[in-house]
Formats: C-alpha cells, sequence, structure tokens
C-alpha cells in the first residue's frame, strides 16, 4: 500500500504517506491496492473511450462507471476489499466493450484502430490474489525511482483532482444531470495517466483543464439539485433533536434523502441530516417534507460519537464514512458508492429496511433545547438582495469579505478556521461552505445592514454558487474577481477539495488561503510553482491572517 | 498503576490502567471497557489473548481453555491473568467485540419452543419493546446472550442462530443435557409467553471481515448455531466467496436445521456443506466421522489456506485446530469458541 491522497495522510521526517497495514483513514493495504488497480484499468477504459469519442462514438455506460468506480476510491468512501474484486471485473469489460466501440469507429472512419499498450492492455486477475500480485504495476509512485517525486506528484495531482471531478458528476448524474464536456475531460485525463507522462507541463495544463471540468461538474450539480429540488433559500435549521423515531442521513446525496423522505411519508419517524447533508434544509421540496425536522451532530470527524448516540438507523450516502463503531455497526446502512465490509448496504433505492429499522430503534425520548442556524444562501439568494450588498460595500459598512470553507478534518490546525471566522473584523462579511462551517456556525456573527454576516451557501460543491456570486459582484463592480475585497480561506481534507481548488487556480483566482497542512502529494518545487503562478499560500496565524487580507484589500 | 495496551485483530490499540491486584478483565471494566468474557472463572477461554511483551501472574484455569501448548505460545486469560509490569497484548477479536457501555440486559418473550433433532430444541423470542433500545435486535452473527432462567438467577450462554434484525426476533438452537437447569427448564415447565432477561450481545467469536479469505465452519451439535448466524449474514450480505459448513452430530436422529441449511445454499452458490455423523446406522449414506476428520480430509486436497470457524465441545475444537495446523493453516486464522457447560 501507498496513499497520500488526504489530508490526513502519515507524515513523517522520512516523507509522506500511508504505506503500512492500515492507512490514517482505516483503508487497509489490501483494499488501497485493490483501489489502485481499479483506477488502473479505468486509464485503459479512457483510453479506447477517448479515442472513439474523437471519431464520434460514445458510450454513456462506461462513462457512468468511471465516475461511479473513480468515487469509490475517495478518502473515506469504500472500505470493503471484496467490493474492488468486483467493480475491477466490470471495469475490465467495459474497457473491452470501449476498445470494440474504439475499433469499430476507427473501421468505419476508415482508418487503422491504434494497439494501445500500457493500461489498455492490462489483464487484471480473476481473483483478490492475483490481482494483488498485479497491484505493484499500478502503484501511485512506480515511478518515483525513475521520474523523480514532482512528476508522480503531479500525476498524483490530476488523479485525485480527477477523483473530485468524477465524485460530483456522480452526484449530478444520478440526478440525470450529465455533460458531454465531463466525459470527454474525464477520457482525457485519464488517456494522458495512462500515457505515464514524464513531463511537468502537459501535467500541469491537464490539473487545470481538469479545474474547468470540475466547474462543468459543479454547474452540472447545482442544475441538478435546483432542478430536482428547488432553489435554496434562507432557511432556520433546529440542530437539536425532537421527541420521537429518527432517522440520521449523512454524506451528500440530496436524491437518497429524498428517497427516504419518502419512504418515510406519515409514518411517525423523523429525518435529521448529519454533516454535509445539512444544506438539504434549503431546497423547497425538500424542506417541504415535515418529518424533515432538523439536523444532528456535526462534520464527519465526529460521527464515531454522534452515530454512537443517535437512536435510530443511520445511512451513510458518500463520503465520509470512518470505522463504524460496534455500538452503532448493525444500524448503520451505506449506498451509492460507500461500502464497509460486515455493513448493510442499500443497492437500489429501496429504504424499507431504514424505515424498518427507526420503528424498532428507540428513538428520542424527549425534545432538547432549541438551537438553530440559519442557512441556505446560495446565489439566488445571495445575488437578490445584491443591490443591497453592493450599497453597503459602496458605504463601506462592509469593507471585505472572506470565503471561510471546504472540508473539517480532525487535524488540531484546522482550529485555525474557527479562529478567523470568530475574529473577522464586524465590518466584514463571512461566506461558507463545506463541512468546515460547523466549527463556527452556531457562533453569533450578528447582521450587517439586515443582512447576516455569516452566509451558509451550502456544500462544498456549492463552491460553484460562491464562483457565480463572485463574478457577479465583480461585474457590478467593474473590476476582475481578483480585485474584489474578498479572501478565500479554504480547508481541505480530500479529493472533492482538491478538484474546487483545482477550479479556483483555473478560473483564474488568486490568493488562496490553503491549509490546514498542504497537499503531501506537492514536492517543494510544486509548491513553488503553485505559489508563483496563483499565489497560492498556506496558511498561518488566523489574526495575522485576516490582517494581511484586508491591508491588501485596502 | 500498570499500562497495559491491547492490539485488536483489527489493528485498533486498546490502552487502560491496571493495578496488580486486579484481574485484566476487571481493570478493564474499571476503565469502561467491557472485553469479551463468559464465565470470568478461567473455564471457557473467551477472553483469551497473547502477552507480546511483559509478565503476568496467571490463576488457576482449565486446561481446555488455555492448554499448556497456548501458554507456552504466550497466550493468557484476562480474568485470570493480572499485570506484574506493563503489558503489550494481542487479541484475536475485533475492536467491534469491545463494549464501551455496559451490555444492555432486556426482556423478551418466548415465542416459540420446538425439537431440533433428538437432543436439542430451537427456543425464539421475542424482546419487549423498551424505552432504551427499542425492539431492535442487535448484535454481531457469531455473538451470544446470557439467558436468565426465570425465577432465579442462575444465567446460562446461548449463542445466536438468526441475523440482527428489526422485528425482535432472537433464536437460539440449545442442546438438552441430561443435567442442565435450563434444559429441565426448556424441557418441562417453558412455555409461550414466558419472560426471560437477557443480557447481551456479548462475545468476540465473530467474522473477520477484513480477512478475503474462504470461510469454513465447523460446528459440533448445536455449535453450529452461530454458523447459521454468520452464513445467514453472508447470504443478506450477498457474499459470495467460498464458504464449507461442517456440521456434526453423534447419530442421524440429532441432526436439524437442514431446511436452514439447504436455503443457505440456494443463497450461497459457493457453500458445500457436509453432515458428519460420528456413529451413523446402516442406512446412513453421507460422512461417518466426525466434523474435524471431514475438515482434515478436505484440507489435505487444498492448497490455499481457508480461515476456520469452530464451535462445539471442547474436544472438537482441539481436534480441529490440530488437523488445521498440521495442514499449515496459520493459528491466527483459527477463530474457535467452546460451549459454556450447562
Amino acid at each position: 500500500m501507498f496513499c497520500y491522497q488526504c489530508e490526513q495522510t502519515y507524515r513523517s521526517d522520512e516523507g509522506a504517506g500511508c504505506a503500512g497495514p492500515k492507512g490514517m483513514c482505516g483503508k487497509d493495504a489490501t483494499t488501497s491496492d485493490l483501489q489502485d488497480v481499479l483506477l488502473h484499468v479505468c486509464e485503459g477504459i479512457g483510453q479506447y473511450l477517448h479515442r472513439a469519442r474523437v471519431l464520434g462514438a460514445t458510450d454513456a455506460d462506461a462513462d457512468r462507471f468511471v465516475l461511479y468506480a473513480f468515487f469509490t476510491t475517495l478518502t473515506n468512501v469504500n472500505f470493503n476489499a471484496g467490493k474492488f474484486v468486483e467493480l475491477i471485473q466490470q471495469a475490465a469489460q467495459h474497457r473491452d466493450h470501449a476498445k470494440a466501440l474504439y475499433e469499430k469507429a476507427a473501421q468505419t472512419a476508415g482508418k487503422t484502430p491504434e494497439r494501445l499498450s500500457g493500461a489498455a492492455a492490462f489483464i487484471p486477475a480473476k481473483d483478490m490474489n492475483g490481482l494483488l500480485a498485479q497491484a505493484s504495476e499500478a502503484a501511485v509512485k512506480k515511478d518515483a525511482a525513475t521520474l523523480g517525486d514532482d512528476v508522480v506528484g503531479l500525476r498524483s495531482l490530476v488523479l485525485y483532482g480527477l477523483k473530485g471531478v468524477c465524485a460530483y458528476a456522480h452526484h449530478a448524474e444520478v440526478l440525470g444531470e450529465e455533460r458531454d464536456a465531463i466525459y470527454a475531460a474525464v477520457e482525457h485525463a485519464l488517456d494522458l495517466l495512462a500515457s505515464e507522462p514524464k513531463e511537468i507541463s502537459p501535467l500541469l495544463e491537464e490539473a487545470l483543464a481538469l479545474g474547468h471540468a470540475n466547474f462543468a461538474a459543479m454547474e452540472a450539480l447545482d442544475a441538478a439539485n435546483t432542478g430536482s429540488f428547488g432553489t435554496p433559500v434562507p432557511t432556520v435549521v433546529r440542530m437539536t433533536p425532537i421527541k420521537g423515531k429518527a432517522i440520521l442521513v449523512s454524506g451528500h446525496d440530496l436524491k437518497d434523502l429524498h428517497a427516504i423522505l419518502e419512504a418515510t411519508k406519515d409514518k411517525g419517524i423523523n429525518v435529521y441530516t448529519h454533516g454535509e447533508v445539512l444544506p438539504a434544509h434549503s431546497y423547497p421540496k425538500l424542506k417541504a417534507y415535515p418529518q424533515l425536522v432538523g439536523n444532528y451532530g456535526g462534520a464527519w470527524q465526529d460521527q464515531q460519537k454522534e452515530f454512537a448516540d443517535f437512536p435510530g438507523p443511520i445511512v451513510m450516502t458518500s463520503n465520509c464514512l470512518i470505522e463504524p463503531q460496534a455500538r452503532y455497526r448493525g444500524r448503520l446502512f451505506t449506498a451509492g458508492p460507500v461500502g464497509w465490509a460486515g455493513v448493510r448496504h442499500i443497492e437500489n433505492g429501496d429504504f424499507s429496511q431504514v424505515v424498518q429499522a427507526a420503528q424498532a430503534l428507540p428513538g428520542f425520548n424527549e425534545d432538547a433545547p432549541v438551537e438553530t442556524v440559519t442557512i441556505g444562501f446560495g446565489r439566488d439568494a445571495v445575488l437578490g438582495v445584491a443591490d443591497k450588498v453592493i450599497d453597503a460595500v459602496k458605504s463601506g459598512a462592509i469593507r471585505h469579505f472572506f470565503l471561510v470553507g471546504g472540508c473539517d478534518g480532525a487535524a488540531p490546525g484546522r482550529n485555525y478556521y474557527t479562529d478567523f471566522a470568530e475574529h473577522a473584523p464586524q465590518d466584514t462579511m463571512v461566506l461558507t461552505i463545506g463541512c468546515g462551517k460547523y466549527r463556527f456556525n452556531r457562533h453569533d456573527f450578528g447582521t450587517i445592514g439586515g443582512l447576516p454576516r455569516l452566509l451558509d451557501m451550502g456544500q462544498c460543491n456549492d463552491a460553484y454558487s460562491a464562483i457565480v456570486v463572485a463574478s457577479k459582484l465583480a461585474e457590478a463592480f467593474g473590476v476582475g474577481v481578483n480585485e474584489l475585497p474578498l479572501s478565500l480561506i479554504v480547508s481541505w481534507f480530500e479529493q472533492k477539495a482538491a478538484a474546487v481548488l483545482l477550479t479556483l487556480l483555473a478560473l483564474g483566482v488568486r490568493n488562496v488561503r490553503l491549509g490546514p497542512t498542504l497537499p503531501a502529494f506537492l514536492t517543494p518545487a510544486l509548491v513553488n510553482v503553485l505559489v508563483e503562478k496563483f499565489g497560492i499560500q498556506p496558511i498561518g496565524d488566523a489574526k495575522a491572517d485576516i490582517e494581511a487580507s484586508l491591508s491588501r484589500a485596502a | 498503576m500498570l499500562k497495559v495496551n491491547l492490539l485488536t485483530r483489527d489493528g485498533a490499540s486498546i490502552a487502560f490502567d491496571a493495578e496488580p491486584s486486579d484481574t485484566l478483565l476487571d481493570a478493564a471494566t474499571k476503565a469502561n471497557i467491557f472485553l469479551p468474557a463468559v464465565c470470568r472463572e478461567g473455564g471457557c477461554g473467551t477472553c483469551r489473548v497473547t502477552r507480546k511483551t511483559g509478565m503476568v501472574a496467571l490463576g488457576p484455569h482449565s486446561k481446555a481453555a488455555l492448554t499448556d501448548a497456548d501458554r507456552a505460545a504466550g497466550d493468557i486469560l484476562l480474568c485470570r491473568a493480572k499485570a506484574c509490569s506493563d503489558l503489550e497484548l494481542t487479541a484475536p477479536f475485533d475492536k467491534a467485540a469491545i463494549g464501551f457501555s455496559p451490555i444492555p440486559e432486556r426482556s423478551a418473550r418466548v415465542t416459540e419452543i420446538s425439537p431440533a433433532g433428538a437432543g436439542a430444541v430451537r427456543l425464539v423470542l421475542q424482546y419487549e419493546d423498551d424505552p432504551t433500545h427499542g425492539r431492535a435486535t442487535e448484535f454481531i452473527p457469531g455473538q451470544f446472550m446470557e439467558l436468565t432462567l426465570p425465577g432465579t438467577s442462575i444465567t446460562r450462554a446461548y449463542s445466536l442462530a438468526n441475523t440482527p434484525n428489526w422485528d425482535g426476533t432472537l433464536e437460539f438452537l440449545i442442546r438438552l443435557h441430561p443435567q442442565g437447569v435450563f434444559s429441565a427448564y426448556l424441557k418441562n415447565e417453558a412455555k409461550i409467553g414466558d419472560s426471560i432477561f437477557v443480557k447481551g450481545p456479548q462475545g468476540s467469536f465473530t467474522a473477520d471481515e477484513a480477512s478475503q479469505a474462504p470461510r469454513w465452519f465447523v460446528g459440533g451439535g448445536t455449535g453450529v448455531a452461530p454458523m447459521l448466524s454468520m452464513l445467514r449474514q453472508m447470504a443478506e450480505f450477498g457474499d459470495a466467496r467460498e464458504a464449507r459448513l461442517y456440521f456434526g452430530v453423534n447419530t442421524q436422529d440429532d441432526l436439524f436445521a437442514l431446511d436452514v441449511i439447504e436455503d443457505l445454499k440456494k443463497s450461497l452458490p459457493h457453500l458445500a456443506a457436509t453432515l458428519c455423523v460420528w456413529k451413523p446406522t446402516p442406512d446412513w449414506n453421507g460422512f461417518e466421522g466426525t466434523p474435524a476428520d471431514a475438515l482434515a480430509a478436505a484440507l489435505a486436497a487444498e492448497s490455499a489456506h481457508p480461515d476456520i470457524y469452530v464451535c462445539g465441545p471442547p474436544a472438537l475444537i482441539e481436534a480441529t485446530e490440530v488437523v488445521s495446523l498440521s495442514a499449515g493453516v496459520a493459528r491466527n486464522r483459527i477463530f474457535s469458541e467452546q460451549f459454556s457447560p450447562a
């Protein structure tokens, strides 16, 4: 096993990366190695699909499979080694179909099909032991000795950015929103990775291309979410339980939440959101269900305690899953790309078992004291009051905007984000996305000119909303986004965040402060490139960073 | 105060402090860590772990629970061992088998008692709805419950044969011992609607989910109950790995749950079941001998090594360990649970 895709990867003086029998996330070496093999076979799919698409032939099933397969390999998604043996065989079948598709398209076009090597020609073993023996061919670091850590690190940036793109595109796809441009970009990136690139510049270009692809994926997901469930509106959400039977829905997937709300209609069961599902409360068609009563708990890293204390079934619809503890393992269900050996998986959107579990489990015995937060400041809600905002900026009532957002995690250094948000001066607004918000979203920020000072814009993918708002404001002020009184204070943990970061870079957004640590796969040389080309800065001291941001604006 | 660190099968590190005067089991309990144990008297072997470093004083115990060979290999019983120094231990069970809150005690009613072969019964209980636990039956297949004999404080531990469920059902397969008090109750007094206290789930005899190896199950008599639970869960989860069941009884008349095994074979295409009769009548045309004999023959014909799960009387466990080890199965791939005396 070697993996350094997430922020919490093992770091020591000798270098970074999880290489033991088990990664810091809890993924074991077997699963990690099988995931490497799966990604390798998917690269082979991409080699054929990319060439077929150039000739006008596409395979939507294979494209969708790649999104799903990549999603299973994100941090904290699927830990079930047995599942990967199955997925690798499916990937090989898709690759064979893609090969036939490409060869037929080439013949139709009167061309001789290329004979592809590498991932395209890799024949995965049929069983676990055989696959594990092949894993070294697919290992992330296999060329480090010959090519050096810079190239390998940049390949990793592309691979992990691609994972984020695939995850967002999968969320959109399950709700029926797909884009040819996304599939073309995914295939292109797979083909590039399969070619085992040895130079820095094509990889850097690909990373930025994936940033654009991710913008398209987030746009598609925004269209999927708003198209299915309406445009988010400011909403007060209860953060404490009420008496009664209960289901907790965690992850990110609004489609699964909707299916659970349908399944619990008139059943006397309350449904709570957890983690990144909190923004669901702001979507009109979801908040219309009276049994969607509130949010329970905070960000993903607290789930072992929160799930243990929750007196009903828990559904994990996407990342971030961590090792299920005995106290709740039996009432935990996974759905979509998520999996853990020995935990029930819902395969087909049929949540009736979860309903049965909720009825059998005790639920909450009493109401807890009321606590609330206000959410739902997506692009429409903010742009709806754009005139007020613009006036407030012109009058000096709003001096600066801080977007403090991204992933949360357990690392102590993440207190920075709490400090930053809470110490931002009263004449500044704090926008937030992702689960990092739980570090400060119960803090009373007050208001500016009738507007709340803290605007919760939604999930991590609602970075799209933030970018749209920033672009519109820039337009209104007649400046570029980088000239706005806006600083981005980004926390990252996993590969969705890596994709969002690539989007910001691709769109030319400069001066992003990134933490709590920089990705381990970025070597000092690569970090220098990011600093020089894009002005990325590591986080420092919260108060000093606030001062620095404000003086840049002044 | 001495430091104890226990490394579980799935790599979790469990640390607690121990006074030299406390057994390790009690020391853990004081730290709100409830380690797997049943008899707590050195008799059953449930709490057996391996000492990697450090010294313990080991109190009297049954040789069936901890053989001299086990001891020589570093094994100790948590219920009999007191720390003499800081300790590093490894456990043959997952962190999931450890409780971090007291074991639930709940009330259930008898809904079915029916014969299971000549010498055993199938007992089905239904949990009563209660405000703390609702009516769900939550456990890990392979675990057991302690049942209290109505009107007494006498308890007996029995493995569950069904799977976790939301209607509160608990299914047990219980051998009727001629002198057993619980057996006497089941034979003579038990009736539908009786109320029985249930303490559990408990026990560490659960499938190693992190292992991808085939699972071979060896069950002697009602020792097949936890195997049926694990196999039923594999069927529910669509676990397609190779599995084998060696189910042993003394005579054909003792066989039971054959319909369950047939159903399992339908939903688990890679399951093969061998019924082993020790002393069959001449009309028996299946395997003659103990399940350990059948296992030995099968292991000899196999190059890859499965994980072995065995439950039953001490002699069967010992025989299974002997044939497995001599076929080259690693010691830490053999998981066992002994019958406690009824």
